[in-house]
């Protein structure tokens, strides 16, 4: 039965200061209910990272990376130390590699449950938020103990890690892993089987498959589009070729799938947390050529004594050899693209980000023509859009 | 012949493309590179489309000054083929400074539409044919002005940089 | 002389004209239940979201104090009157939304009064109705006081969309279009389903329908669910809440008011559902029946109360739907649904009762 919802018509400005539009302004044409067109004003939280990026040393743009998605920063962090360390030609061992995809999908789980904490109060629902920022709490303690940050961790240097794992933190994992579990049964009751959110999200912003490779979607946007595509099993990085896990991929494409392939990569995170807890082995986190240039005082106290590296001389302002590197992580939200060039200099002479949200611009602006304007909000969330991602 | 050893995806996709008189090289198992001028870049990527590349990861600007050229690269990838989903291959181009346009290539792949944006106003290289080419990130007192051209300074306070060694 | 003047005082304070009014359940008794709703909804939504809610403000009350707390800073807070927009209809507009949505008040019966033995035995030739056999405790005594309720209570979104266009804010605007077309379909399905009620019982006396005995929730169950839905869209709880989406609408045609109209408008939805619920006790849940007098006000009372908490509860457990969602739920399926009621009532009431 077609309602017809009918006549106010002209534009609106959800803008800025608006309850349900993040850190952008959204310029929506309306003709009654239904929108017409819709013009994304980004750049609002636009940071200069690139410029700032042929401005700084190597190791200075390590925190700066990291602050475009403080939610996931470890991932951020990774893919620059990847390019870096390609340009500098050095290998990482073994339990560093582990220890990386140990804090990755501790991050990979957190940043989820903030994205549905935002999709659920922009829907009206505000238990999942409540829940989605507390359940997130246990793992941040997680990072704390690991990297001594909630959020902009700077864990990942170019030949290894910084702080090495403790049995009290491989016992917090433990415990979080069943905490998470019972409450994601809660989850489900209370959120996924919800006649309101089903009606919300259900055939909403659908994206057939050819629609979505040929606007460049990515992540979990992508495998809820039917493309079976995941940064970890096509190009594996950090120990994920030794870990066994599936990708949830689903065929609809709507609003709904998108939040089901959400669910369901938070249970196999944690399954590969429980391997990486089994298998880690033993061994050294910073690469032999980093180690040896550290003085042995610090060396006995700091790094044989309590497991944590104190940054050698060289890396003050190292001059890597020239070359280019492009290197790719899974991040949270999707695919995080990495492309360094370097003429020889303590400085970078070209520094490109390409974050997830940077490449859900188009899809968000061809997803909301045609919708209704109450489904923009939805859209919006179920995408997990992150604008100071995208704005970097 | 190669009888005994599996042909990589990626020399497949060299010889494919010097079987059509296309020199490109491949820097390990999943990158390649090629370079071309800016007239045959259409061509090029309608060749690429073909086998199989069908997304464009990046749109990168890169300002050379002494050289008075700014090199763009698109970065593309596939989704749909499973053997090149890891290979990321790299197709570079020039512009000059006394003429910086290039045919845009959204026609061929949509998902280069906010890159060559992007490309666009931080850079000043202008793509003709691209549906909407204004600005993106800066605020609007920025017209006529490209901050990613090395030429572009910003003001820096003083650094305190440790002596290597 | 004391003793003369305090029986005076007593004769005035206890008339059911003041007393319903003004005293219980009437406005004094509507704005402490006012705090009192506000407060459970943040403090049973904080439980089950896994916090706390109001804690600081007074420890041992559970944080009761906080809404006191702020309702007085709500009323010591800036009005902030744009420009442009005719101020005298500004600062009337939610003046007249809480006007309009108390009003009912003054005909709602809250109880019987017996012939001696209570408090208002005096006032019982005042206020005696013959249908009923007993004096009614109402603020005017009508016959037709359930038609009274139901038009009064209709004209409430007509001064919604009023003080929506005052505004002059497109958002304001876009929520008004929306309360325009949910008001007709609750309007239509609160209608029916006390209509359905009426017919049944053969009166439009809510103090006969009390006074037969049975409530209205055993012989016409359909009724009863209809009106509940019809009430939760109409007041705007969740998961209706989409005159006041928040996250699109900005709180939709209250946007532009700050201070005190503020509380006033906030008001104005509450009370609203406050009436209903009282009109819901009365129909469906027994009323009053077999107390009599100022007990039989407070049983009253209490279930109303009861299910004016059970509606604001549902903060915690919904989401909200879209307006396309909410109509074509009310016109497809509640409506056929009131019309059954309709005929089962008809039935019922000719056979039975």
């Amino acid at each position: 039965m077609e309602v017809e919802v009918v006549p106010v018509q002209g534009e609106l400005n959800v803008g800025p200061q608006h309850p349900g539009s993040g850190h952008m302004r959204i310029l929506v044409k309306l003709n009654g209910d239904i929108v017409e067109d819709c013009e994304l004003d980004v750049g609002y939280v636009h940071r200069a990272v690139e410029k700032l990026g042929e401005n700084r040393n190597y190791m200075h743009l390590i925190p700066l990376v990291e602050r475009p998605a403080i939610l996931d920063s470890i991932h951020m962090n990774m893919g620059y130390v990847m390019a870096v360390e390609k340009i500098l030609n050095v290998d990482v061992p073994e339990r560093a590699l582990y220890l990386r995809s140990f804090a990755a999908e501790v991050n990979r789980i957190a940043s989820h449950l903030y994205g549905l904490g935002i999709l659920g109060i922009f829907i009206g629902h505000s238990t999942a938020f409540m829940w989605g920022f507390g359940d997130r709490e246990v793992w941040l303690q997680i990072l704390e103990a690991l990297t001594g940050a909630r959020v902009t961790n700077s864990y990942i240097i170019p030949g290894g890690v910084r702080r090495d794992l403790t049995p009290s933190i491989i016992e917090m994992t433990k415990k979080a892993i069943v905490y998470m579990r019972k409450k994601l049964k809660d989850w489900e009751k209370i959120f996924l089987k919800n006649p309101t959110i089903m009606d919300r999200l259900q055939n909403v912003g659908v994206m057939t498959r050819e629609q979505a490779i040929e606007w460049g979607a990515v992540g979990p946007n992508l495998r809820a589009s039917g493309v079976n595509f995941d940064v970890r099993k096509a190009e594996p990085y950090a120990a994920y070729s030794k870990l066994d896990f599936e990708i949830p991929v689903y065929k609809e494409g709507d609003g709904y799938a998108r939040t089901l392939v959400r669910f369901e990569e938070m249970e196999q995170s944690m399954r590969i947390l429980e391997q990486i807890i089994k298998d880690i082995p033993e061994g050294p986190i910073l690469a032999d050529r980093f180690l040896k240039q550290i003085p042995p005082i610090r060396m006995k106290k700091w790094v044989q004594g309590q497991g944590r590296i104190v940054l050698p001389g060289y890396y003050a302002s190292f001059r890597p050899p020239r070359g280019e590197a492009a290197a790719r992580v899974e991040a949270s939200r999707g695919e995080l693209f990495y492309y360094v060039v370097s003429d020889g200099s303590p400085k970078p002479y070209r520094l490109r980000m390409i974050t997830p949200s940077y490449r859900a611009i188009y899809v968000f602006k061809n997803l909301c023509k045609g919708a209704r304007y109450a489904d923009i909000v939805s859209i919006y969330g179920s995408l997990d859009y992150f604008p100071p991602e995208a704005d970097r | 012949m190669s009888q005994t050893t599996v042909q990589k995806p990626i020399d497949k996709i060299l010889a494919e493309l010097k079987a059509k008189g296309i020199i490109a090289k491949a820097e390990s198992e999943s990158r390649g590179s090629l370079e071309v001028t800016k007239d045959k870049i259409i061509e090029i990527a309608k060749i690429m489309k073909e086998l199989g590349f069908d997304h464009v990861i990046a749109v990168t600007g890169i300002d050379f000054p002494e050289q008075q050229k700014i090199q763009v690269i698109y970065h593309v990838s596939s989704y749909s083929v499973e053997d090149l989903q890891k290979i990321i291959f790299a197709i570079k181009t020039y512009v000059d400074y006394k003429d910086p346009s290039l045919p845009s290539l959204t026609q061929i792949w949509g998902s280069a539409w906010t890159g060559e944006k992007e490309t666009y106003e931080m850079l000043g290289v202008r793509f003709e044919g691209h549906p909407q080419l204004s600005r993106l990130f800066l605020p609007e007192d920025f017209e006529g002005v490209y901050p990613l051209r090395k030429d572009f300074k910003i003001k820096l306070e003083g650094l305190f940089v440790d002596k290597p060694g | 002389m004391i003793g003369n003047l305090l029986s005076l005082i007593r004769f005035y304070f206890f008339y059911p004209s003041f007393f319903v009014v003004i005293i219980f359940p009437g406005l004094l008794f509507t704005g402490i239940l006012l705090l009192t709703t506000i407060w459970f909804e943040r403090k049973a939504a904080a439980r089950v979201q896994m916090r706390v809610g109001p804690y600081y403000a007074s420890k041992k009350l559970g944080g009761y104090l906080q809404l006191i707390a702020d309702a007085l800073k709500f009323v010591f807070s800036e009005v902030i009157i744009p420009a442009g927009v005719n101020e005298t209809l500004f600062v009337i507009a939610p003046i007249l939304l809480l006007l309009v949505s108390i009003l009912p008040f003054a005909v709602i019966p809250v109880s019987v009064i017996p012939q001696s033995g209570s408090v208002f035995s005096i006032y019982y030739h005042d206020f005696y109705d013959p249908n009923v056999g007993y004096g009614v405790l109402a603020g005017i005594f009508t016959c037709y006081n359930l038609l009274l309720i139901l038009a009064l209570e209709s004209i409430y979104p007509i001064f919604v969309i009023f003080l929506a266009w005052v505004t002059n804010n497109r958002f304001a605007i876009v929520g008004a279009v929306r309360e325009t077309f949910l008001s007709v379909s609750y309007d239509a399905l609160i209608l029916i389903a006390t209509l359905s009620v009426a017919i049944e019982y053969h009166t439009l006396d809510l103090a006969v329908i009390v006074q037969k005995g049975i409530p209205g929730v055993i012989v016409n169950p359909i009724a009863a669910f209809i009106f509940i839905v019809g009430m939760l869209i109409g007041s705007s709880r969740f998961p209706f809440d989409i005159v006041e989406a928040e996250t699109e609408l900005v709180i939709g045609p209250y946007t532009e008011y700050s201070g005190f109209l503020f509380v006033l408008t906030m008001a104005g939805s509450y009370v609203g559902n406050f009436i209903y619920s009282l009109v819901f006790a009365d129909l469906f849940l027994g009323g009053w029946y077999p107390f009599s007098g100022l007990p039989g006000a407070a049983f009253m009372t209490f279930k109303a109360v009861l299910l004016l908490f059970f509606s604001v509860f549902l903060r915690s457990v919904y989401g909200r739907y879209r307006i396309d969602q909410a109509l074509r739920g009310s016109w497809k399926y509640l409506f056929p649904l009131s019309l059954i009621s309709l005929i089962t009532g008809t039935l019922v009431g000719y056979l039975w009762l």
